[in-house]
């Protein structure tokens, strides 16, 4: 599915995402604070905190749209602290954002394209695609494994909310993922369009892992195995998911007050 | 996965004819036919004066606005300088071609000089573009308008390379086959050739990969670097891209006048490049041949028009600006949204009185 | 100040040489030596002094056009037509009444109303929409421009410096000692020394406006986050239209002074709309001390290289926006 795959295999670590001491200042204020977390390859995990807590921002250093104040950010073994986001993504690190971030003037079959080209080469090629390009095969399938292919040939700007979300979820899924963050994916959901998510959360394979944050404890709780609880730009909690949800500390901070 | 493969597998030679058109919606209309045929057959229509004056200016304004049309409706970014890039291919046309400053130009022949020309241009007009990604936005029309006018005020105070004030005179043009291709109809022919070339290739990037992303680049510059793309990389593409056009325009527009002097590279010549993209219509490479089309029209007529109606003809400024005022207000997509907004408006009505059948 | 030192001491270094070289080249007699290789001090003292004046009336310009551009993003091309309709607002006030100092009052006024009714008339309607508010303003300044063509032709005027502001005046500079050992100063213009503390007046009033005042700070805070101050319960666009009218009238005040240092003519509005643009690059959009910084250094730069590099004075000016934009995209003293 994607020629990039062979670089990657070169790095040989534990960990697929280990952030050490990362902290982000906007101006005098600290968005993040000393965040130090280590997430293992093919595992999946929630982070859970109130608006604010830093978990968007969190993303952002992670993906590099603001890089970190201090702090070291490795991928797969690679310091990547440094690079520009589109080299972190080149790297197999994707991200989908908590407000679609699409491309409204496109058709949904040139949003996936456009995803699937930017992890493969020829990104600058003036020559269109043939009907047999491997790429568009690549699209075809993304747009049918969520659930598209009604609407592959229809504007962006002219999708349902939920549909978004999807076209949103299918652009992180392009080329070969091998870490993905989700930011508040159920976001604006119904509750079929939910179970839909979790399938296709669950359906992914096992060697991808991810970050989501979910305020739907029900969504989030299904599709994780340990959670990062996140407090004022800090690292709050670490456990399984059970352990959290029975924290007194938590509920109290979380459930409690900052549930939305 | 199956079926998609298997659809493919079916491609007959109508599919494939039916894939052209798809890939080319514009030859499925009679309509652009239509353009096409009168077009080729104009010298046998028009005079020498309207084959020039008309038609050949208005391809040649259309292209360097199709360049600007590239930038700004693929690409968000609207470059003040097209122009100037197009000026500078002209210049350089004049510097190493040959023309009645001897002490200037290098006496190359055209076959050099014009490549030459538009390497330059096309690097030029790059180096400005990676100047003016530096920044985002609305900071663009003024970073690339003050690279005109800078451009502008260096040629008109530099003699020993662009002339001073008076430019460079009576500059040489191609002749080869025994034609002279800078008389009428040859010429048109040629202006007619460069412009098609620039409007397909514009065109056909547009839904090439690189076109593509450039309009995500446009749509969401962040998302585009979350998905390992090189957003400043692209957009500095983008203005090589069209800088070529646009020095293709240029080395037309020299040829045209054989001569080239400041007031051609003039901030208002750079607007008036804006104003014909604008007017024409930016989301659609047709448009600033529209607009380059009324431009040209206005301009050689707007005195008779004006002195008829009884008012001043020196006042063709003030129409045009009048004109622009009034397209801004009222369409976001110039002539072309106007004229489009007007039939959907016809359909409408006309489904209306018909019952409201079909879909949608 | 001190965070700058401790961030860049090497550029703190090179700037403390700078200003200590130039306050030695303006305060001390010319050695022989220096004189015959970059020619006299009169002549240096002359274009310092003429970089700053310009720069003076630079900062008039710019400061209204950043001050609009900062609160509303709106890039007005037609700030050089507010200047020339400044201008030949003040000539034809000050020839008709003879008053120098009533032509500023009405010019500013005038140029001001114009601008209230460009926000309420024309902006107002398309908030949000700044490619289109700057497609506009072209479209504005074509129109003006070819309507005070139609008024005032292609003439050039030039605004009568009133008497008492006549003749130079004696600087307690050196500029160099005759063989008695007699000192010579400097003469110089003191219509433009008045410009000049004019200008810095205007622009510390600004500074403390934006920075002392309710208002200012609302503005200011409108110009960090639009939203925020919208969400505060500001009549924002009572705020919108006086900065607008302020700006304007900025521009119609140096209108007059461009009209009484230089003349007015068809194509000084482009003149000075992108000397804006280039002082407002290079100092930093939507920046009032920036706008100060980069009017001065213009101002220099275009004097100085016009003196010492005639052919090039242009490159010199447009190599430090190209400089700046490579360096520091945003300009010298903005935020972003």
């Amino acid at each position: 599915m994607d020629n990039a795959a062979p670089r990657f295999s070169a790095v040989g670590a534990g960990a697929a995402l280990e952030l050490r001491g990362v902290t982000r200042l906007f101006g005098a204020l600290a968005a993040l604070t000393d965040v130090t977390i280590t997430v293992r390859p093919g595992e999946r995990r929630a982070v859970l905190g109130s608006n604010g807590a830093g978990k968007t921002t969190l993303f952002n250093c992670v993906t590099g749209d603001f890089p970190p104040s201090s702090g070291t950010i490795r991928f797969f073994g690679e310091d990547i602290t440094d690079f520009p986001p589109y080299e972190r993504i080149r790297r197999g690190l994707r991200r989908t954002y908590q407000i679609s971030a699409l491309f409204p003037g496109l058709t949904v079959r040139d949003n996936v394209y456009l995803a699937c080209r930017g992890v493969s080469r020829g990104r600058f090629s003036p020559l269109r695609p043939g009907a047999n390009d491997a790429l568009m095969h690549a699209t075809e399938a993304l747009i049918q494994a969520v659930h598209l292919t009604s609407v592959r040939e229809q504007r962006v700007a002219e999708l349902a909310h939920g549909q978004q979300r999807q076209l949103e979820i299918a652009l992180a899924l392009a080329g070969a993922p091998r870490f993905i963050l989700f930011d508040e994916p159920a976001a604006g959901l119904s509750p079929t369009e939910r179970r839909e998510l979790i399938d296709i959360l669950t359906s992914l394979p096992a060697h991808i892992g991810y970050i989501i944050i979910e305020h739907d404890m029900d969504v989030a709780l299904r599709v994780v195995e340990s959670v990062t609880m996140m407090h004022n730009g800090r690292v709050f909690k670490e456990g399984l998911p059970h352990e959290i949800e029975a924290d007194p500390e938590v509920q109290e901070l979380y459930l409690g007050a900052g549930h939305e | 996965m199956s079926l998609v493969q298997g659809a493919h597998q079916e491609t007959s030679q109508p599919a494939k004819v039916r894939a052209v058109l798809l890939a080319w919606p514009e030859f499925n209309k009679p309509a652009v036919w239509l353009v096409a045929v009168i077009l080729l057959i104009m010298p046998f229509i028009a005079n020498g004066f309207f084959l020039i004056e008309i038609f050949a200016t208005t391809l040649i304004l259309g292209t360097v606005a199709l360049s600007l049309m590239f930038l700004a409706g693929y690409g968000g970014m609207v470059s003040l300088m097209q122009l100037t890039v197009a000026g500078f291919a002209a210049y350089m046309v004049a510097v190493f071609g040959m023309s009645a400053n001897t002490n200037i130009s290098l006496g190359w022949p055209w076959w050099l000089a014009t490549p030459m020309a538009l390497i330059l241009a096309t690097a030029f007009g790059t180096l400005g573009g990676a100047l003016a990604v530096r920044t985002e936005g609305i900071y663009t029309i003024m970073i690339t308008l003050a690279i005109g006018a800078a451009f502008y005020y260096f040629t008109n105070q530099n003699w020993a390379i662009f002339g001073g004030h008076t430019g460079i005179n009576t500059i040489a043009t191609p002749r080869f086959w025994g034609i002279d291709w800078r008389s009428d109809i040859p010429f048109y022919y040629v202006t007619l050739g460069v412009a098609a070339f620039c409007y397909f290739a514009v065109q056909y990037v547009s839904r090439a990969p690189f076109g593509l992303a450039l309009q995500g680049v446009r749509d969401n510059p962040r998302r585009m670097a979350a998905l390992g793309f090189n957003v400043n990389a692209h957009r500095v593409a983008a203005y090589a891209f069209a800088a070529f056009i646009a020095a293709l325009g240029g080395v037309l527009q020299v040829w045209n006048y054989r001569q080239i002097s400041p007031g051609s590279v003039s901030v208002g010549a750079c607007i008036d490049i804006l104003i014909i993209a604008v007017v024409g219509g930016i989301t659609r490479p047709v448009g600033p041949f529209i607009g380059a089309f009324i431009f040209v029209i206005l301009r050689t007529f707007a005195l008779d028009l004006l002195v008829k109606f009884g008012l001043d003809g020196n006042r063709f400024r003030l129409l045009i600006g009048l004109g622009f005022l009034a397209i801004v207000f009222w369409s976001s997509d110039g002539v072309i949204g106007l004229w489009e907004r007007w039939r959907r408006g016809a359909a409408a009505a006309d489904k209306r009185a018909g019952g409201g059948h079909g879909h949608g | 100040m001190t965070r700058f030192i401790e961030r860049h001491p090497a550029w703190a270094l090179i700037l403390l040489i700078a200003v200590a070289v130039l306050l030695w080249l303006i305060l001390a007699v010319w050695p022989p030596g220096l004189e015959e290789a970059i020619g006299r001090k009169r002549v240096f003292l002359n274009a310092l002094f003429n970089g700053i004046t310009l720069g003076s009336l630079y900062f008039l310009v710019a400061s209204g056009f950043t001050l609009i551009f900062g609160l509303m993003r709106n890039v007005n091309l037609a700030h050089g037509s507010l200047y020339l309709f400044g201008g030949y607002v003040g000539y034809a006030i000050s020839a008709w009444t003879g008053s120098w100092i009533l032509g500023f009052i009405i010019a500013f006024v005038a140029v001001a109303l114009v601008g209230i009714a460009l926000q309420i008339i024309v902006f107002r309607r398309m908030e949000g929409q700044d490619l289109r508010q700057t497609m506009v303003t072209i479209g504005l300044s074509i129109v003006f421009a070819d309507l005070m063509l139609w008024a005032f032709g292609g003439d050039f005027y030039q605004i009568q410096t009133p008497n008492w502001l006549v003749g130079p005046i004696e600087l307690p500079l050196v500029t160099a000692v005759r063989s008695s050992g007699e000192a010579v100063y400097l003469r110089y213009p003191l219509v433009r020394l008045v410009i000049l503390v004019a200008a810095i007046v205007i622009g510390i009033a600004m500074w403390l406006a934006l920075n002392r005042t309710r208002v200012g700070m609302m503005v200011r805070a409108g110009v960090d986050d639009r939203d925020m101050l919208a969400a505060t319960g500001v009549p924002i666009q009572l705020v919108f239209v006086a900065v607008f009218a302020l700006g304007a009238g900025l521009a119609g005040i140096a209108g007059v002074v461009g009209g009484t240092f230089q003349s007015l003519s068809p194509g000084e509005d482009t003149r000075f709309l992108l000397a804006s643009l280039v002082v407002v690059i290079v100092g930093g959009m939507g920046s009032i001390p920036g706008a100060a910084l980069g009017a001065v250094i213009i101002g220099l730069a275009e004097q100085l290289g016009s003196v010492y590099i005639p052919t090039y004075a242009i490159v010199v000016t447009f190599l430090i926006m190209v400089l700046v934009l490579a360096l520091r995209p945003q300009g010298l003293l903005a935020r972003r």
